[in-house]
């Protein structure tokens, strides 16, 4: 392999890439759209349900519970005022509860209390039967009913407590727009490739001194290259490198080499740009699953685990969003370095026979 | 017609062979299990509940049908505390042996609750209230209280995986109705078939119907197929037909625009990216629905796709929809001799070119 020929089909290969008025379009659209998309995303994450309540004599019992994490009670004089704050979007309420006046007398009279719940209608599920439970709980509570169970202990937090510190979405889509951005550069790669074959240029190029070597180096740091700037950019533009940059920087590198072995392969099968297209995304749907499945709380399916770009997304998380070292990902970058080892030279040889056989 | 037949024939029994055709069946596909498993959860997860049960308990089995939450019996405390501390699951409850004997006896029983660091603190309220609710309800203690739920305001609430399908749904037609035909033409004309095509009997006009016709088809197909996968007929198979049959006409008519304005696959692909935006515009008001509804009705993908989403989710009829049945005709009429003209512009540059 010669270093000189290595760089002249490297800036050949470079102008290519800036006369190609299609990847010129998509290039600039991703360094717009990604950090548009990034920052119109909310930056904090609402852990409060805040409800509003039309009460009489209840205040020991919902001073009490005002104290827990995750709700907010606001008191309201009636409850038409009520309804008028929940259509309203002042006070941000996401339901109301209207407790009887007369609570006490007819729990006496051995009827059950009766508790108005209004709730919008865009109210979840989960939240409307939470609060069904919360005006039984409270009711009980004023009646002395206590628990009919006792807990062992307070509830144990299992793991760091993230509460008020939780990962917004924006956070969490970081991984997936990094990703996109190196995909989009594997379909340059592997349009550029292919239009090599399909015009022969690659036989032209291997009558001068180049060697075939020559030709799938220069390939591989023109996608890595073009990919990894790509990515690096939109990192940047997103505030990416907040925490971690270095092994952000590193695991930025190896996907954009991982994507190339990929983009090489598309290439060395693609006829023409659909075929290259379809080729590519027969590759990279299932590499993007990894950075969807970093939206799911909990762990990932061991399938999942064993995708090339698990490794690639849990570091951007784990760095991005927990503060990980060196240390802790650790075991996600050798499982990426692995897989872009693997990739890269998958790519080189299929490519590489495909050379031949021209 | 039957040259039309004949180059339609054609193209079907090439079409498969065509990246752009498998894309079309596969992306519906694809994005229905992309978009449903992952958009349909990711806005709104349930609480997640682990509850390990020692002894048999109701509890748990009303815990399983309780709305709002997502319980799951787990084998053992241990396998309940790992699984919570990965945040598999918003918090975890061990019920011990002999609870609904306590329960029973009105024994104060002692339970465990543990719940997850990453877990929402509105998501431990839920999952703590509605734990304690299915326990009062076990030892009939819930009898004392009714609660009404009254809703305000008229916004119909539309789960986020139902407000999903426009996007679904306008993927399906467009990759059909308008990417086929388009690219085909587009194809043709790289390879220089449509010249041998245009020497023989086959007119510029039947070539472009027969292009239409095929995408078409296949958007209608794909369409079915996508309300299917979504468990969106909602008992009106024809009027949805209607409008995914309009909506293919008018994304086909599009498609043909493109595919004789484009010189090459990179510049079609470059306008369906720069121009897409507008064609799913309408999908943005239906996914959020506090947006101004009224600029949907700018895009004129809004009147097909609306009265699908409506007919499919909201539980409108066909009659309900006459007018955006109208607009649809009328931008499709209206569309008939932007085609007619592109197709000559298409046959001069030919001819031209020669």
């Amino acid at each position: 392999m010669t270093p000189g020929v290595v760089s002249t089909i490297v800036r050949k290969d470079l102008t290519e890439f800036r006369a190609d008025r299609f990847f010129l379009v998509i290039t600039a659209l991703s360094v717009v759209f990604y950090p548009l998309v990034y920052w119109l995303l909310p930056s904090t994450v609402d852990e409060t349900l805040r409800v509003g309540v039309v009460q009489n004599g209840l205040d020991p019992v919902l001073d009490a519970l005002q104290e827990s994490d995750g709700i907010e009670l606001v008191v309201l004089d009636d409850e038409d005022e009520l309804t008028d704050a929940l259509l309203g979007s002042e006070l941000d309420l996401v339901a109301g509860l209207v407790f009887p006046d007369d609570l006490l007398a007819a729990a006496a009279a051995d009827e059950p209390v009766q508790v108005t719940l209004l709730v919008t209608a865009d109210v979840p599920p989960d939240i409307e039967s939470a609060l069904e439970a919360l005006a039984s709980e409270v009711v009980l509570q004023v009646l002395g009913e206590p628990p009919p169970t006792q807990l062992l202990s307070e509830p144990v937090v299992l793991g760091d407590d993230q509460v008020g510190e939780q990962v917004s979405l924006r956070e969490q889509l970081r991984p997936l727009m990094a990703f996109f951005v190196l995909m989009t550069e594997t379909f340059a790669l592997a349009t550029l490739v292919a239009g090599e074959i399909q015009s022969r240029t690659v036989t032209a190029v291997l009558v001068t001194p180049a060697t075939r070597a020559d030709f799938l180096a220069a390939k591989g740091v023109v996608g890595t290259s073009v990919a990894f700037a790509e990515a690096t950019l939109i990192m940047l533009l997103i505030g990416g490198f907040a925490t971690g940059a270095p092994i952000l920087l590193v695991t930025l590198l190896l996907g954009a080499a991982l994507v190339t072995g990929v983009g090489m392969v598309a290439g060395a099968y693609g006829k023409d740009f659909m075929t290259v297209l379809f080729t590519s995304m027969l590759f990279l749907v299932p590499l993007m699953i990894p950075a969807f499945g970093a939206l799911f709380p909990g762990t990932a399916a061991p399938w999942v685990r064993a995708l090339p770009s698990y490794g690639f997304v849990q570091t951007v998380v784990e760095v991005s969003t927990q503060n990980a070292g060196w240390t802790e990902v650790a075991g996600y970058l050798a499982l990426l370095l692995g897989w872009t080892i693997a990739a890269f030279a998958t790519g080189w040889l299929i490519l590489g026979r495909r050379m031949a056989r021209l | 017609m039957r040259t039309v037949a004949r180059i339609l024939v054609k193209d079907l029994r090439l079409g498969p062979r065509s990246p752009v055709f498998l894309w079309a069946i596969a992306l519906p596909v694809v994005f229905t299990f992309l978009i449903g498993a992952v958009f349909g959860d990711l806005f709104a997860p349930p609480p997640r509940l682990a509850v390990v049960d020692e002894g048999s308990s109701k509890v748990t089995a009303a815990l399983l049908d309780a709305p709002g939450i997502e319980a799951r019996v787990l084998g053992d405390v241990d396998e309940m505390r790992a699984a919570v501390e990965a945040h598999d699951y918003d918090a975890g409850l061990v019920l011990p042996a002999g609870l609904d004997d306590d329960l029973a006896a009105d024994r104060p029983a002692a339970i465990e609750f543990v719940v997850s660091g990453q877990s929402l603190a509105s998501t431990r309220l839920v999952l703590g209230v509605t734990t304690l609710e299915q326990l009062r309800g076990a030892s009939g203690q819930a009898d004392l209280v009714d609660v009404t739920v009254t809703t305000v305001g008229d916004e119909e609430w539309a789960p986020v995986d139902d407000r999903i399908l426009p996007m679904i749904v306008i993927y399906a037609v467009m990759i059909a109705g308008l990417f086929l035909p388009a690219s085909s033409l587009v194809e043709e004309r790289e390879r220089r078939t449509i010249d041998a095509m245009l020497v023989t009997p086959a007119r510029m006009w039947e070539v472009l119907v027969a292009k239409g016709a095929l995408g078409v088809l296949l958007a209608v197909l794909m369409g079915w197929v996508t309300l299917a996968l979504n468990g969106a007929f909602a008992g009106q198979p024809a009027a949805l037909t209607v409008f995914l049959v309009l909506g293919s006409i008018m994304m086909a008519e599009l498609g043909l625009v493109l595919g004789c304005w484009a010189k090459d696959s990179n510049t079609l692909f470059s306008a369906v990216k720069g121009g897409g935006v507008l064609i799913i515009a309408p999908v943005l008001f239906t996914l959020f629905p506090g947006l101004p509804q009224w600029i949907a009705t700018v895009f004129p993908t809004y009147y097909f796709l609306q009265p699908i989403y409506d007919l499919a989710v909201t539980g409108t009829r066909f009659s309900d929809h006459w007018l955006e049945a109208g607009v649809c005709v009328a931008i499709c009429a209206l569309l008939l001799p932007a085609v007619a003209a592109m197709g000559r512009r298409l046959e001069q540059q030919m001819a031209a070119a020669v």
